[in-house]
C-alpha cells in the first residue's frame, strides 16, 4: 500500500493530462470531509472507550493480580483512534485533531473522565501516533508505519502514567519496565495491527470512496460477482 | 474565481432574484465507480421554473443536485481552472480530489456552480444528518455566518426563515432533539432560505416523514415560493402533495448502449436522456411513456386502472374482519407498557397478533412505533405487563425444544429469539454482521443449528428468490439502498421465523421496488408467518389490507404549530382501526440551561474554564507530598463552596475518582519507590514506610487535580466552547466547527450502539460474551459513523462551509477582566499549596 504520490505543496496542483483530463493531485489541505471524518472517528472512538471501560473492569484486575502490569496489555483498546484517523484520512495533524476532539468530547460529558487528564494524555497519545507518520514524511502507509504508530501511541500512554498518576513507581523498575512492555505490545497489535485490517475492512464497505484511502481491491457490487 | 460578483454578500436584490440554470453536456463519475452516474446531460431550466425531475432510482437525480448545489468536483471556468488551450471545453474531463470525474458544465445564471455562495439552496432527504449544531437557531444562522453576512443580519434572516416555514413560536434555543421529524425538516428548509438563495433544490424532503410532517413542508415550501419567486428543483417519488406548484416535468432516462474508444480500451457506456419534458398534462397523460417500469409513482389525477394500488390478495381477508388472518393467535400482549430509558410511551395495551395477518403500526415520527415493536420482538424490557408467546411459538416446529425463560420474548436466549422472531431495522447497517451477502443470509441458520450445507442450501434458495444471487460473494455494505432493504429481509427470514417485525420495509423505494416488496411481504403471509410492519406508507397498508394499529399522541395540544389538524385515522376502506394513545411529544417551552451550577463560573469564557483547570492540575504534578495535596484540596473545596457547590453535589458530580484513587495508590503501596521501615516483601510486592506515604500524597493528589476539573468544566456547552475557541483563541473555524458538528453525532453514535447491540441479540449473536462480541459490533459502529459524518460534510458545504471568505459570527463570544480574575485564582490555588510545601521541606520533585 506504497502511495508514492508527490504531493504538492501548498493548495491544489494540476497538471493536463492526455486525452482533454485534467487531474487535481493530492495534496495536504483538508478537506470538510476530512475535517468531519476526523472529528466522528474521535466522537465514534469515545463512544467505544466508554464501553471499553465496562468491559474491561473485570480482566484489568484479574490481569494485574497475575503479573504486577500486565493489565496494560488492554491499554491498546484506548489507543486507536489516532492510528485509525490518520490511516483513513491522511492529512497532517489528523492523529492529534481525532485524539483533541474526543477528549473535549469526554471532557464536556463530565464525570466519567477527567477534563485535564484526557486532553494530557490524548495530546501525548496523539502526538506519538502521528510522529511515526512524520518522520515518513506522510508518505508511508502501510502495517508496519501503523504498528509502529499503535507502538509509539502506546509508549505515550505509559509515558502519561508514570508522569502523574504513577510517578511514585519507578519507571525503571519491575512494574514499570513490565507495564511498558505490555502496552506497547498491546499498541502494536490493538492499535496497530489490528487497526491496519480495520481499515481494510472499512474500505471494503466502501465508505471511504471519496479517500485515497479508499483505493483498494474490494469484492464489491461491480468486482465481487458471481454467475 | 472568475466573472462572479467580487461581493460574496452585498448587493441582496441582485442575489435574491431567481436563479436560472444550465447543465451543459454535464456528467459526473463518483470516485472508484467505473460508470459515470450521470452522462452527458443538457439542460435549460428558466429563472423562476419549477421543476419536478423524475427517473428510476440509480439514474442520478441526487447526484445532478449536488451538482447543482456546487458540492461535487471541479468543472472547467471555476476555480482557476482553464480550460487548455485547444481542448473542446465540453470533452474535458476533470479529476477532483475526491477522484470523482466531472464533464461539461453547470452554469447558475451563465456562472459555475460552487463559485457563487448562497445562490442555491439544497434540502436533502435526512432532517438528522442536515442539523449541525444542537440549538435550533445556530442552525439556521449557519449558513449566512458562512456567507460572511454580517451579525445583526443574520439574526433577521434566521426570524425571518423560521416564520417562512412556521416554525417562529419555537425558542431559538430549543435542543434540536426535541423537534419532531417534520420540524427537523422544516428546519433544515429554514437553513437553506436564510441564504436567501434563488434557486431551491429538494432532493425527497418528505422520505422521512409522516403525512402531517409530508403537508408541514409542502406547505412551507409554497409559502416560500409564494413569496419568493425562486427556482425550485425537486425530486421526489410521491409528488401528488406538490403537484399544484410544478410547471414543469422532467423524466431522465438512459440512453441506447454506445462505445468509445479510452486509453484502457473500449468502454461501453449510456447517456444520461430525458425521456419526457413537458406540463405535468403532458408528462403524466402521455400514454407512450411507460412511467411504471420506469419507477414512477403517477399523481391521483393522472392514474389509470394499472396505476391504482388494491390489496395484493384480496381473497385475505374473507376470515372475517380486514386481514384478521385465519390462524390461531401466536403473540399477544398483557396490559403491557412499553417506553425508553423508563419513560413510558405507551401502557395498557392489549393486543393479539395471529399466523397468517399482517399489521401495521402506524403514527407520527417519535410516536413510539418502534419501541412498541421492538418490545414485541423480544429486544427492549416491557416497562408493566407482558409480552406472551403462544405455546406454538415456544414449541418450535416439533422439535419440541423447550425455551429457556417461558412465554416471555425477552427473557429468552438471543439463538432461540432469532429462530421465532425476527427484527428488521430501519437502517439496513444496523443489521450487518457478515462480510459477504451470502455469509449474512446464512448467519441466522447457522446459530441456529443447521449444518454448513443446509444453511448455504437455504440462504442461495433465498437469495434467488429475493433477486439478489448475484451479489452473493459482494460486501453487504456495497448494494444500493433497496437492495440492502431486501437482503436484511432475507436475512431474518433465513432463521425461518413465525413472527416477522418489520420497521419501514419501503422507506425511500421507488414504485418498482416497493412493489416487489410488498408482493413479497404479501406471499410472507401466504406462508402463514406472522407479520407486524412498522410504517407511514398508507399505500403499503391498502396493499396488504393489513389490520391497522394507530399510535395516538394523547394530549392534542401536540399539533400546535403542525399546521393541521390530525390525519382521520379510519383505515382504508373506513375500517376502524385499533386505536393506541401515547404520550404526546413535549412541547414546552424549555428554560435556557444554565452552563454550571454555579453562577459565578457559568458566567465565565468556556474557554477559559478549561484554561483554569489546566491552570490548577498542571503545577500540582510537579510535587507528589502529602502537603501540597492536601492544601491545595482544602483550598479548592473552600472555593467550589464559595461559588455555591455542597459538598455532597460534589462528591455526587465527581464520584468516580473516589472510586478511581484507590486503585492507584493500591499500586503504590504494593510496588512504589521503597524506603524507610518494610512491612511486607513479597516477589515484587515491596511496602514499605515511603511507598505508603507516597501513596497516601498520590490519592490526595488525584482528588486535588480531578475534583476542580470535573466540577468547574461540567455543564459547558459545546457551541458555546467552539464559539470561544474560535473567537478568543483563534482556532481555525474549519476544525473549531467541523470537530463541533462531529460531537452533536455523539448521541446519535451512541444510540445505533444500543440498536446494534439488539440486531445481534435478534440475529442469534447476543449469547457471546461480551468481550468477544465487543469487536464486530466496534466495526459495524466505525462504518456507520464514517458514513454518517460524509452526509454531515456534504450538509455543511450545502450550507457554505469549508470555502475560502471569511465567516461571521452569530453568536458573540469574549472576555473581560472577570474571565482573568478567574484564571488567576485558579492558578493560585497550587502556587499556594506548593509554596506550603516548600516552606514545610515537604517538597518532593515528582515524587523523588
Amino acid at each position: 500500500m506504497n502511495q508514492q504520490q508527490t504531493p504538492t505543496k501548498g493548495t491544489e496542483g494540476r497538471t493536463d493530462g492526455a486525452q482533454g483530463t485534467i487531474r487535481i493531485h493530492h495534496s495536504n489541505r483538508w478537506r470538510v470531509v476530512d475535517i468531519a471524518v476526523a472529528s466522528v472517528i474521535g466522537v465514534a472512538s469515545a463512544v467505544i472507550y466508554w464501553v471499553v471501560a465496562i468491559v474491561t473492569t473485570v480482566p484489568w484486575s484479574l490481569l494485574d493480580g497475575i503479573i504486577p502490569g500486565l493489565a496494560g496489555i488492554l491499554n491498546g483498546l484506548y489507543l486507536f483512534a489516532a492510528p485509525l484517523a490518520i490511516v483513513i484520512v491522511r492529512r497532517p495533524g489528523a492523529a492529534i485533531y481525532a485524539e483533541v476532539v474526543a477528549a473535549v468530547l469526554e471532557s464536556l460529558l463530565g464525570s466519567q473522565w477527567v477534563p485535564v487528564e484526557v486532553f494530557l494524555i490524548g495530546l501525548l497519545q496523539g502526538a506519538m501516533a502521528e510522529l511515526v507518520f512524520a518522520l515518513c514524511r506522510y508518505r508511508r502507509w502501510n502495517l508496519p508505519t501503523v504498528t509502529l504508530s499503535g507502538m509509539a501511541a502506546g509508549f505515550g500512554c505509559w509515558l502519561y502514567t508514570f508522569c502523574t498518576h504513577l510517578q511514585a513507581i519507578s519507571p525503571a523498575g519491575p512494574y514499570g519496565l513490565v507495564y511498558l512492555v505490555t502496552t506497547m505490545i498491546s499498541g502494536a497489535l490493538l492499535a496497530g495491527v489490528l487497526v491496519w485490517y480495520l481499515y481494510l475492512a472499512i474500505a471494503r464497505t466502501g465508505a471511504l470512496d471519496r479517500f485515497e484511502s479508499g483505493r483498494l481491491p474490494r469484492a464489491g457490487k461491480e468486482e465481487g460477482t458471481v454467475e | 474565481m472568475t466573472q462572479t460578483d467580487p461581493a460574496p454578500y452585498g448587493n441582496d436584490s441582485d442575489l435574491t432574484r431567481p436563479a436560472g440554470l444550465d447543465l451543459v453536456h454535464w456528467g459526473y463519475r463518483h470516485a472508484y465507480r467505473s460508470h459515470f452516474a450521470v452522462r452527458d446531460l443538457s439542460l435549460t431550466i428558466p429563472a423562476g421554473q419549477r421543476v419536478l425531475l423524475l427517473g428510476a432510482s440509480g439514474i442520478g437525480k441526487s447526484t445532478i443536485l449536488e451538482g447543482i448545489a456546487g458540492l461535487l468536483g471541479e468543472q472547467m471556468g471555476a476555480q482557476g481552472l482553464d480550460v487548455p488551450e485547444g481542448q473542446n471545453e465540453q470533452i474535458v474531463e476533470v479529476e477532483d480530489a475526491d477522484g470523482g470525474v466531472t464533464q461539461g458544465r453547470i452554469l447558475i445564471d451563465g456562472h459555475p456552480a460552487g463559485g457563487v455562495g448562497g445562490r442555491v439552496g439544497l434540502v436533502m432527504q435526512d432532517p438528522d444528518a442536515q442539523a449541525i449544531f444542537q440549538r435550533l437557531g445556530d442552525n439556521v444562522a449557519f449558513g449566512p455566518e458562512n456567507m460572511g453576512v454580517p451579525r445583526e443580519e443574520i439574526w433577521q434572516r434566521v426570524r425571518e426563515s423560521l416564520r417562512a416555514v412556521g416554525l417562529q413560536d419555537l425558542q431559538l434555543t430549543r435542543s434540536t432533539m426535541h423537534l419532531s421529524g417534520g420540524q427537523m425538516q422544516r428546519l433544515a428548509l429554514a437553513g437553506a432560505l436564510a441564504m436567501e438563495p434563488g434557486l431551491l433544490l429538494l432532493d425527497e424532503p418528505t422520505a422521512n416523514l409522516d403525512p402531517d410532517g409530508v403537508r408541514q413542508i409542502v406547505g412551507a415550501v409554497r409559502e416560500v415560493l409564494d413569496r419568493r419567486d425562486s427556482t425550485m428543483v425537486l425530486v421526489e417519488h410521491r409528488a401528488q402533495p406538490w403537484m399544484d406548484m410544478i410547471d414543469r416535468v422532467i423524466v431522465l432516462g438512459l440512453g441506447p448502449v454506445e462505445s468509445d474508444q479510452g486509453r484502457t480500451g473500449k468502454r461501453d457506456f449510456r447517456r444520461t436522456v430525458i425521456m419526457a419534458d413537458g406540463t405535468p398534462d403532458q408528462v403524466f397523460s402521455d400514454r407512450d411513456l411507460d412511467l411504471a417500469s420506469l419507477g414512477i409513482w403517477v399523481p391521483d389525477p393522472y392514474k389509470g386502472a394499472a396505476d391504482q394500488v388494491g390489496p395484493i390478495s384480496p381473497h385475505a381477508r374473507s376470515g372475517g374482519g380486514p386481514g384478521s388472518g385465519l390462524g390461531d393467535p401466536i403473540l399477544e400482549t398483557d396490559e403491557l407498557s412499553v417506553g425508553r430509558d423508563g419513560r413510558s410511551i405507551a401502557s395498557g395495551i392489549n393486543l393479539t397478533f395471529r399466523q397468517g395477518e399482517v399489521t401495521a403500526l402506524v403514527g407520527a415520527n417519535g410516536a413510539g412505533k418502534s419501541t412498541l415493536a421492538m418490545t414485541l420482538a423480544g429486544l427492549m424490557d416491557p416497562l408493566a405487563g407482558r409480552v406472551v408467546a403462544s405455546d406454538r411459538l415456544i414449541r418450535d416446529d416439533g422439535d419440541a425444544r423447550s425455551v429457556a425463560g417461558g412465554a416471555d420474548p425477552y427473557a429468552w436466549k438471543s439463538t432461540d429469539l432469532a429462530s421465532r422472531i425476527s427484527y428488521v431495522f430501519q437502517n439496513p447497517e444496523h443489521q450487518f454482521a457478515r462480510g459477504s451477502v451470502l455469509g449474512e443470509v446464512m448467519l441466522a441458520p447457522l446459530r441456529t443449528g443447521m449444518t454448513q450445507d443446509q444453511a448455504r442450501e437455504r440462504a442461495r434458495n433465498l437469495l434467488t428468490r429475493f433477486n439478489l444471487i448475484q451479489y452473493a460473494n459482494a460486501n453487504p455494505y456495497t448494494l444500493s439502498g433497496g437492495e440492502k432493504r431486501r437482503l436484511t429481509v432475507a436475512a431474518a427470514l433465513a432463521a425461518a421465523p413465525r413472527v416477522l417485525i418489520l420497521d419501514e420495509p419501503t422507506f425511500g423505494q421507488d414504485r418498482t421496488t416497493w412493489t416487489s416488496m410488498a408482493q413479497l411481504i404479501d406471499s410472507l403471509r401466504a406462508d402463514g408467518i406472522c407479520i407486524i410492519v412498522v410504517t407511514h406508507d398508507m399505500d403499503l397498508v391498502k396493499a396488504l389490507d393489513a389490520r391497522l394499529v394507530y399510535l395516538i399522541p394523547d394530549r392534542p395540544g401536540a399539533g400546535k404549530v403542525s399546521g393541521g389538524p390530525v390525519q382521520s385515522p379510519d383505515g382504508p376502506d373506513g375500517s376502524r382501526p385499533v386505536l393506541l394513545p401515547v404520550a404526546a411529544m413535549d412541547q414546552r417551552d424549555e428554560p435556557p440551561r444554565r452552563s454550571s451550577r454555579s453562577a459565578y463560573i457559568a458566567s465565565i469564557n468556556p474557554a477559559f474554564r478549561l484554561i483554569g483547570a489546566f491552570l490548577t492540575a498542571l503545577p500540582l504534578l510537579i510535587s507528589l507530598d502529602w502537603v501540597s495535596a492536601t492544601v491545595a484540596l482544602v483550598l479548592e473545596l473552600f472555593l467550589l463552596m464559595a461559588a455555591g457547590f455542597t459538598p455532597l453535589r460534589i462528591v455526587r458530580s465527581a464520584w468516580p475518582i473516589f472510586l478511581g484513587a484507590p486503585g492507584s495508590a493500591l499500586a503504590i503501596i504494593l510496588y512504589g519507590k521503597a524506603g524507610g521501615a518494610t512491612y511486607w516483601q513479597w516477589g515484587m510486592i515491596h511496602v514499605t514506610q515511603r511507598s505508603l506515604d507516597l501513596a497516601l500524597a498520590t490519592a490526595l493528589r488525584i482528588l486535588a487535580i480531578g475534583i476542580p476539573a470535573i466540577i468547574t468544566v461540567l455543564g459547558i456547552d459545546a457551541t458555546d466552547l467552539a464559539d470561544a475557541f474560535s473567537q478568543v483563541l483563534h482556532l481555525p473555524e474549519r476544525f473549531v466547527y467541523g470537530g463541533l458538528a462531529g460531537l452533536r453525532l455523539f448521541s446519535v453514535l451512541r444510540d445505533d450502539w444500543s440498536a446494534l447491540s439488539a440486531s445481534r441479540r435478534s440475529r442469534g449473536l447476543g449469547d457471546e460474551n461480551r468481550f468477544k462480541a465487543f469487536f464486530p459490533q466496534a466495526f459495524a459502529l466505525l462504518v456507520l459513523s464514517i458514513r454518517r459524518s460524509t452526509t454531515l460534510a456534504t450538509a455543511m458545504e450545502a450550507r457554505g462551509f469549508g470555502g475560502t471568505e471569511e465567516r461571521t459570527h452569530a453568536r458573540v463570544s469574549d472576555v473581560g477582566p472577570r474571565d482573568y480574575v478567574y484564571l488567576l485564582i485558579c492558578l493560585a490555588v497550587p502556587v499556594a499549596a506548593l509554596a506550603t510545601a516548600a516552606l514545610t521541606g515537604r517538597i518532593s520533585y515528582f515524587g523523588n
